[in-house]
């Protein structure tokens, strides 16, 4: 397309379709949490319907830009777009990190009675206010809620599993930075080569990351285990689900790698994905130092 | 991309017919258009709840509901009017007008406009959809602090958390979709600096919305997974803490406000110099004060929980921290003032509004300070003082600045003039009643009755009554002014390109009605440099 | 003294990635080169703040969550 028209897409079916899918897949979940019978099997359907509504949308998008729709100009809109859609990612992740450092810089310690909080410890026998293990450790005790406090018997080590999966993310970071780089050389068996040894070693991550639950869930850590046990669940869940669709994103750049869509100057969406990479990986890098050691 | 031509085929210069129209629309005058409408639908909804708020207040004693529905009421009357009408409202405008005002054919992203608006429908539904579920609809207040909606809420506050995500997407992408447009879509030959305040009050509300939306989506998924997985973030018997549930909130919270006043400040900008027939006083230091505000409303959060425990140093620095913010909004303030000092002024409909929003506004920002003081506030926390201070900062400022522009831009967006009588005689009815309405609520507050109650002592009797008939007429004003809003549309004398002989700005250099596609060519520089708040 | 290092060591991190983002913002070739040269930089100094997290485990300069635990249950 010349440089000087404006793009303009024609109408389309895909917002509304995605509107329904996602709103299909929360009223589905929300049912499913109150035990309502149909809940899942709507979950299923939102979710199908959202999956189908983003591989129409973006499958489109690729089309045309492969067609040579686009100029200049839609590239940096695409590119402001998902610049602040990522700064977005990074604000929810403040937000948990957030509740992370208030739990364990301030209240915590509140409950255990620091600052002009003295009586605290009296009023609450039984309390345990030490990190891991911050909730009544009186057996039977339970949250307002009335469900019931799972107190972990181990502690969570950040060595080990935790250790070896932070080097595996940071191996991704090089290998991807290879990748990239090969691909700014224009060549493209390096660039599949160190692609699939990025996506390669997310998936080791995730695998190594269930191992990682499977042990700290059968140690007693769950979500009912106080605030560390809902910190260190919710920031690693989230984390791993982010390091999902990282994978999911990278395989179908592989996909267009294979393809020929990309040249040594023109990549977006390969380094809006890379950048997106990196993010996962910096998350990451912030909860194993402040989950798991400082 | 100095002489860009239409940009695809011969049907891209018409809408399609039809009602799928709507539906598939990528146009940014069409997606404008239905944010509108969406809000104006929305804001009767919560206007209604609000006329059942004050048909209970009417007199002392439980007259008409229980307890529970009230607070129902109080709760989705919150909700529905600030995520469901002002922020959508604006947005809306955003989508009209920034392109126009830009010299650009479209949005940057045309298709996530589209999906950025409906999503809010469906969002609006489940929303309201929670009023017909077991336990009713949330009633723990829009603030929605916890335990309130966590331990002791009904099944109906897992919708209501959907429904916020939903919402929150739909903000956050409307926001990315304006910076982009901003920064990318302007005209080659436009400066940030000769920008239009609108567009500059807009691009700094779009980094409040990206910056603090997700937050809230944080603050609700926090809540959900309390509420359903047995997480403790919010539960002190395992070491969380309620007060950060506000912390989280606020953090959000704060930057919102700003959310739904600083497009406001920029309406009100474009239509005091129009009427005065001045250029807009002091251009550069109004950009520099609204980016002051944007920053300064990130660090003030906790303002609004001097009650709720914090160390005194906190009180402290959040209590100095906020007087700072007056410091910024006196500049535009000022600005307005100086911009009519010893201009030709006329006084059409949306002159009226944008003065008496500079006057009422101040009021209300008046009262911020009188809370902001920690020490006062604890007289005033959550009395209907604070309820009177952001009615007037909400409703005559946002929702004032709205209906300015309303009036102001109607001519432009269907090519023909209101009928400025009507028009006049809704301002009068509406200034006059929302001031009986609010003003008294202050001296209820001072006087000690607590918000968000169905039934309250015999002394709160008087003004309580004045206020519900201040309410009922206001609510009544919305009928004049839907009836006028549609009389322009269907029967309303043609209007000329530039209906105020004293307006700045591309959008008036467009046909009467502006095209479907506008700017297929950018504006020169020479067109520019004239339709700017310089000159 | 050594979690201040780390600290400071994070937010390079986070500065070099935040340089990668504007980097991906401005797009085409000078673009796309401050974006790599940003994100080797934070490789870099990813792998440099491993280093050092082991290095302080093992010396003993910090110490795990879980240990600072097992001092208080001791207790």
């Amino acid at each position: 397309m010349n440089e000087k028209e404006y793009y303009i897409p024609d109408g389309t079916y895909w917002p509304i379709i995605g509107s329904i899918g996602i709103s299909i897949l929360l009223i589905g979940f929300a049912n499913q949490m109150h035990g309502v019978s149909w809940g899942s099997s709507a979950m299923v359907l939102g979710f199908a319907i959202t999956v189908f509504m983003l591989f129409g949308w973006l499958g489109q998008v690729v089309n045309e830009s492969v067609n040579g729709q686009y100029n200049q100009q839609v590239d940096r809109s695409f590119r402001w777009g998902m610049s602040w859609f990522i700064f977005s990612e990074v604000m929810f992740f403040a937000a948990f990190f957030g509740a992370l450092f208030y739990a364990r810089m301030l209240s915590v310690p509140w409950l255990g009675g620091a600052d002009n909080n003295i009586f605290t410890p009296d009023l609450w026998n039984g309390f345990s206010a030490t990190w891991q293990q911050v909730a009544f450790t009186t057996p039977g005790t339970t949250l307002q809620s009335g469900t019931a406090i799972s107190i972990p018997t181990k502690l969570v080590e950040a060595t080990g599993l935790p250790a070896l999966n932070t080097i595996l993310l940071l191996l991704s970071g090089v290998t991807l930075t290879l990748a990239h780089h090969a691909l700014r050389s224009d060549n493209r068996n390096q660039v599949i080569g160190w692609l699939v040894a990025t996506i390669t070693l997310g998936v080791a991550f995730l695998g190594f990351q269930v191992m990682e639950y499977g042990h700290a869930y059968a140690d007693g850590l769950k979500l009912t285990s106080g605030i560390y046990g809902s910190t260190f669940y919710m920031l690693t869940g989230f984390h791993g689900f982010h390091v999902t669709l990282g994978v999911i994103m990278l395989t179908v750049i592989l996909f267009r790698v294979q393809k020929g869509h990309f040249s040594a100057n023109n990549h977006f969406a390969f380094e809006g994905v890379a950048w997106y990479w990196h993010f996962v990986d910096v998350v990451w890098l912030g909860l194993f130092v402040f989950v798991y050691w400082v | 991309m100095t002489t860009a031509t239409a940009s695809h085929d011969e049907h891209h210069h018409g809408p399609e017919k039809g009602l799928m129209r709507w539906v598939k629309t990528t146009n940014h005058k069409d997606i404008g258009t239905l944010y509108l409408w969406f809000a104006f639908a929305m804001l009767l909804i919560g206007g209604a709840l609000a006329m059942g708020i004050r048909m209970e207040l009417l007199q002392p004693g439980l007259q008409l509901m229980d307890p529970h529905f009230f607070n129902q009421l109080t709760t989705m009357h919150g909700l529905i009017m600030v995520f469901g009408a002002i922020m959508p409202a604006f947005v809306g405008l955003g989508n009209w007008l920034i392109p126009m005002m830009v010299g650009a054919p479209d949005m940057a992203l045309p298709r996530m406009n589209n999906w950025s608006f409906w999503i809010l429908p469906f969002a609006g539904g489940i929303l309201l959809s929670t009023f017909f579920m077991e336990g009713g609809a949330p009633a723990f207040g829009w603030t929605f602090y916890a335990p309130l909606s966590t331990t002791f809420a009904p099944d109906s506050t897992d919708f209501f958390i959907f429904a916020v995500h939903l919402l929150g997407f739909s903000s956050i992408m409307g926001a990315i979709n304006i910076i982009a447009t901003v920064l990318n879509m302007r005209a080659p030959k436009m400066k940030l600096m000769d920008m239009p305040l609108f567009v500059w009050t807009w691009l700094i509300t779009s980094f409040l919305l990206i910056g603090a939306m997700p937050v809230l989506a944080g603050a609700v998924t926090m809540m959900l997974t309390d509420r359903n997985f047995g997480t403790a973030f919010f539960d002190a018997t395992g070491g969380g803490d309620p007060v950060m549930f506000q912390h989280i909130f606020w953090f959000f919270g704060h930057p919102e406000v700003y959310i739904m006043i600083l497009p406001a400040f920029g309406v009100v900008s474009h239509i005091i110099p129009t009427f005065a027939r001045k250029p807009l006083f002091g251009y550069s230091s109004m950009v520099y004060a609204t980016a002051s505000i944007a920053f300064l409303s990130y660090i003030v959060w906790a303002h609004h929980m001097f009650l709720t425990g914090m160390p005194v140093a906190g009180e402290l620095y959040f209590m100095y921290a906020t007087m700072l913010i007056a410091v910024p909004t006196g500049v535009k303030v000022f600005n307005w003032i100086s911009t009519m000092w010893r201009g030709s002024m006329t006084f059409e409909t949306p002159m009226l509004w944008a003065v008496s929003f500079v006057f009422l506004f101040t009021i209300g920002g008046f009262s911020g300070l009188m809370l902001g003081i920690a020490p006062a506030d604890i007289q005033y926390h959550d009395t209907y003082f604070v309820v009177a201070h952001f009615h007037y900062v909400l409703v005559t400022g946002a929702l004032w600045s709205i209906i300015a522009a309303t009036f102001y831009w109607l001519p432009k967006w269907t090519g023909k003039m209101y009928n400025e009588g009507l028009a006049k005689v809704h301002f009068w009815w509406a200034v006059i009643s929302v001031n009986v309405l609010f003003f008294p609520q202050h001296f209820l507050g001072l006087a000690g009755m607590p918000r968000r109650i169905p039934d309250y002592s015999l002394q709160f009797a008087d003004f309580n009554m004045i206020s519900s008939i201040g309410g009922f007429a206001f609510g009544a004003s919305f009928i004049l002014f839907t009836y006028i809003v549609i009389d322009c549309i269907r029967n309303g004398k043609p209007a000329t390109a530039r209906p105020w002989e004293g307006a700045k700005g591309l959008e008036w250099t467009l046909a009467p009605k502006a095209q479907y596609h506008s700017f297929n060519t950018p504006p020169s520089r020479e067109l520019i440099k004239s339709e700017s708040q310089h000159s | 003294m050594s979690s201040v290092i780390i600290i400071v060591i994070i937010v390079g991190i986070l500065l070099a990635l935040g340089s990668g983002l504007l980097g991906l913002m401005r797009g085409g070739p000078e673009g796309s080169e401050k974006m790599f040269r940003s994100l080797v930089v934070r490789v870099a100094l990813s792998l440099f703040l491993f280093g050092i997290l082991m290095l302080s485990g093992y010396m003993g300069w910090i110490e795990p969550n879980a240990v600072i635990m097992d001092a208080t249950i001791a207790k």
